[in-house]
């Protein structure tokens, strides 16, 4: 319309001035939206105060006020030294690598993921945000990822290379001959900043705290965990000692030992009935392999002082049988020490050093061993009540079953309230118990009849729900007393023999349904016949 | 779309997407919402099924000429002398899912007792805290009143990450690194459904008693939180329930509100 009134000059000349203007706008609303890294390290630091301090603290050197309960403690940024990089040992990670870490966390930590709770813009300008702790980031060049390929499959003769080279590089002196993190080394492991540090159990690859794939184990072995014991095998690759092949073939092998998923968690335990006979009564009978198990997490007694926050048992497989008779619980779980072992005496001295005791309690060092606990409601309980899950309380007891490494029994106990325990007497003591360790693995069988003498004994019901919880103690950790690790409740469920209606009804549904079903062909048959005769039959 | 031109095959093509939305579509809403999802029930497919089917048969009855066009399929598979592989198939298939769904019914199977959880039980009107009698009704947050809110937060936020933190989580959502351990699942102060609906008084009680704290009706000792009057002091115990309001950005139900509804009731 301009063009139309002022004539064609004027008008390209406004045309022109216009599209400038609208260019340098465009050009000001880009450099005002691009985050820079100034202004992202602005909105970094607001979001980092406000969601990350409370651990890595606000200085960024990882002494938050909750920093003293955790272990591993949470990461000083100051030092520019991170564990889950896919650049070479000793370098500096990458945006990518930070942000990986903040995105999902770090499972087996305290380290949660972001990604849910934090936007991408968020997430991007704490990386920002972060770099600036460490004077490192600002001074050196731009870290290059290491060239990892896609994982080759895997194959029966790959996870033998696997165990190979598992052994031919060393794996197990820290990780232990079943990858239970049982190794000769592991009890004087500690990371760069003396604090004691557990050799990973390969066989919770849930718990890697740079995820479980072959792909992530595979990229740890090339690049390391710096500020870790665990150091990186590129150089043997370099020095031609393994191939990246065999590494390969490693990871197959370090994945292969531990399920293939995190173990769903399933609130009833099934006691199998034993048909073909009385239950096993060693840990070691073959005849386990054939029963489920049942995977029960495991975490620190945190309710009552004094509280523990660096428990070792991270969680118990949990199986079950009986014979109409007997009943026996299996309990399995990894522990890296046969508690009492002076081996891991300063272990436990340093690891009573460096966390936090914020109630008052013993700090003595290692406990007198390994403890596992089973418990079940002294009485019978109903609907949903059931005694505290920490060895019950005044009004309703709990009935105990509690095996000892350091010694023999007693094992039946009650208790009404934690540490409260009053054992049974010698003479009513009805629960054997059988043991073994073995590569960095309790198994430790409980049997018990389903109905005895004992007047405190709850019989166990063929058919009910019972409620069963555990409390699991690493001597060697520091643990003892109230200082253990804990479950709540689960219920244990001894299955019934199948009854003989059980077998009949669907065979008679299946004569009737057939029954009905050729009445109806032969009266539609009939029908047809009526209507065009002959027909054909069935 | 050839092979849906008879009603028979109609019906059946409406029924199996039908049983496709019910039992794989459903669960895809409450997300849309905010809200956690979890699969539909058996029964509740089932019943879904049943009353899309009696529409079907409405429908395909409605009119003799429909009625019959359904029908002859199904005749045909009974009486048809070329049809009787399809005859035979019927006949074995129906009696072995009957027997099936038979032994899915009878065979003994042990399931935990339902655990019903009263998130809100209903607050005594005076506890005793560590000794002294402290009157909920009308309890107001004290150190919203006295001295300085930001300092009475910075307080709170230590709590929290000394204690609150390994099951309530860095980000208050119930998903700490310990949460997987305890069952019932900690509380989501996220969730406008928790915190947001309670006064603060009704936070002391739960904080300070916990789960050995609650009435009959939460289910009494089924619940991991601690009694933190134990361990934390009245001021600590008010200043981490700022910090959860504050961290949460959720505002406490006021006196007000609580009465205004009492009134309505």
């Amino acid at each position: 319309m301009d063009a139309r009134t002022a004539g064609p000059g004027a008008g390209t000349r406004r045309a022109a001035a216009l599209a400038a203007g609208l260019l340098c706008a465009a050009a000001l609303a880009l450099v005002a939206l691009a985050p820079t890294p100034a202004g992202a390290q602005v909105e970094g630091a607001a979001v980092y105060d406000r969601w990350c301090a409370g651990c890595h603290g606000v200085d960024g050197d990882g002494q938050g006020p909750a920093a003293g309960r955790m272990l591993p403690r949470p990461r000083d940024f100051t030092v520019g030294l991170y564990q889950i990089r896919s650049t070479g040992t000793g370098e500096l990670p990458t945006d990518e690598d930070i942000l990986r870490v903040i995105d999902e966390g770090m499972p087996g930590t305290a380290m949660p993921g972001w990604s849910e709770v934090l936007t991408r813009a968020e997430r991007n300008a704490l990386v920002e945000y972060l770099k600036t702790f460490s004077r490192f980031f600002a001074s050196s060049p731009e870290p290059e990822p290491l060239d990892f390929p896609r994982a080759p499959g895997s194959s029966e003769e790959k996870l033998v290379r696997g165990r190979e080279v598992f052994e031919l590089i060393e794996c197990n002196r820290c990780h232990g001959p079943a990858g239970r993190g049982d190794g000769t080394s592991s009890p004087t492991l500690e990371n760069d900043e003396g604090h004691p540090t557990v050799a990973a159990d390969l066989t919770e690859g849930w718990m890697f705290n740079g995820g479980g794939t072959v792909e992530d184990i595979y990229r740890r072995l090339r690049t390391g965990l710096d500020g870790t014991p665990m150091p990186s095998f590129s150089d043997l690759v370099d020095a031609e000692v393994i191939s990246s092949e065999d590494l390969w073939s490693l990871a197959h092998y370090v994945r292969s030992l531990s399920p293939g998923e995190r173990p769903p968690v399933r609130e009833v335990v099934t006691a199998r009935f034993a048909e073909e006979g009385p239950v096993p009564t060693t840990p070691d009978d073959d005849a386990w392999d054939e029963v489920e198990r049942y995977w029960v997490p495991m975490v620190g007694q945190i309710l009552l002082p004094p509280r523990w926050f660096n428990p070792r048992v991270d969680g118990l497989w949990v199986q079950a049988l009986h014979d109409g008779q007997e009943l026996a619980v299996l309990v399995t779980w990894s522990d890296p020490s046969r508690s009492p072992d002076p081996a891991w005496d300063e272990w436990a001295t340093k690891v009573m050093e460096v966390m936090d005791h914020p109630d008052a309690g013993s700090t003595a060092g290692a406990g007198p061993g390994d403890r596992l606990t089973v418990q079940f409601p002294a009485t019978a309980t109903e609907g949903m009540e059931r005694p505290f899950f920490l060895q019950g309380d005044a009004r309703r007891p709990a009935y105990l079953w509690t095996w000892r490494s350091w010694q023999a029994g007693p094992v039946e106990a009650e208790a009404r309230g934690l540490g409260a325990e009053q054992p049974q007497p010698a003479d009513g003591q009805d629960v054997t118990t059988a043991a073994v360790w073995e590569a960095g693995q309790w198994r430790v069988l409980f049997s018990r009849s389903l109905t005895t003498e004992g007047e405190d004994d709850p019989p166990f019901a063929v058919g009910t729900a019972i409620p069963m919880a555990f409390q699991a103690w690493d001597g060697d950790n520091g643990e003892q007393g109230a200082q253990g690790s804990v479950s709540t409740w689960y219920f244990l469920s001894l299955q019934q023999p199948t009854p003989m209606a059980a077998y009949v009804a669907p065979v008679v549904a299946l004569a009737l349904a057939f029954g009905l079903l050729l009445l109806m062909v032969r009266r539609a048959q009939r029908r047809e016949e009526g209507a065009q005769a002959p027909a054909s039959r069935v | 779309m050839r092979f849906l031109d008879t009603p028979f095959r109609q019906a059946l093509a409406v029924l199996v997407v039908a049983y496709v939305l019910i039992d794989f579509g459903i669960p895809y809403i409450p997300p849309l919402f905010g809200v956690d999802s979890a699969p539909v029930p058996n029964t509740v497919v089932l019943q879904y099924l049943l009353t899309v089917l009696a529409g079907l048969l409405l429908w395909v009855s409605d009119n003799d000429e429909r009625w019959t066009e359904f029908k002859r399929p199904i005749q045909e598979v009974l009486v048809r002398p070329d049809k009787r592989v399809g005859r035979a198939v019927l006949l074995v298939a129906v009696p072995v899912l009957v027997a099936f769904v038979t032994w899915g019914r009878v065979k003994p199977e042990v399931t935990a007792p339902p655990s019903f959880r009263s998130i809100h039980p209903a607050p005594p009107r005076s506890i005793t805290f560590q000794g002294e009698t402290m009157q909920l009704a009308g309890l107001e947050n004290p150190l919203r009143s006295e001295g300085s809110l930001e300092a009475h937060n910075e307080v709170g936020k230590r709590v929290y990450y000394q204690n609150c933190l390994p099951c309530h989580g860095d980000a208050l959502d119930g998903l700490g690194h310990y949460a997987h351990g305890f069952n019932p699942a900690p509380l989501n102060f996220q969730d406008v459904g928790t915190i947001a609906q309670l006064t603060e008084s009704f936070v002391f009680w739960r904080v300070a008693k916990g789960g050995p704290g609650l009435p009959r009706e939460g289910t009494p000792w089924n619940s991991a939180m601690p009694a933190w009057e134990n361990l934390l002091t009245a001021d600590e115990i008010w200043s981490v329930i700022l910090f959860l309001y504050e961290q949460t950005g959720n505002d406490p139900r006021t006196w007000e509100e609580a009465g205004a509804e009492e009134g309505e009731h």
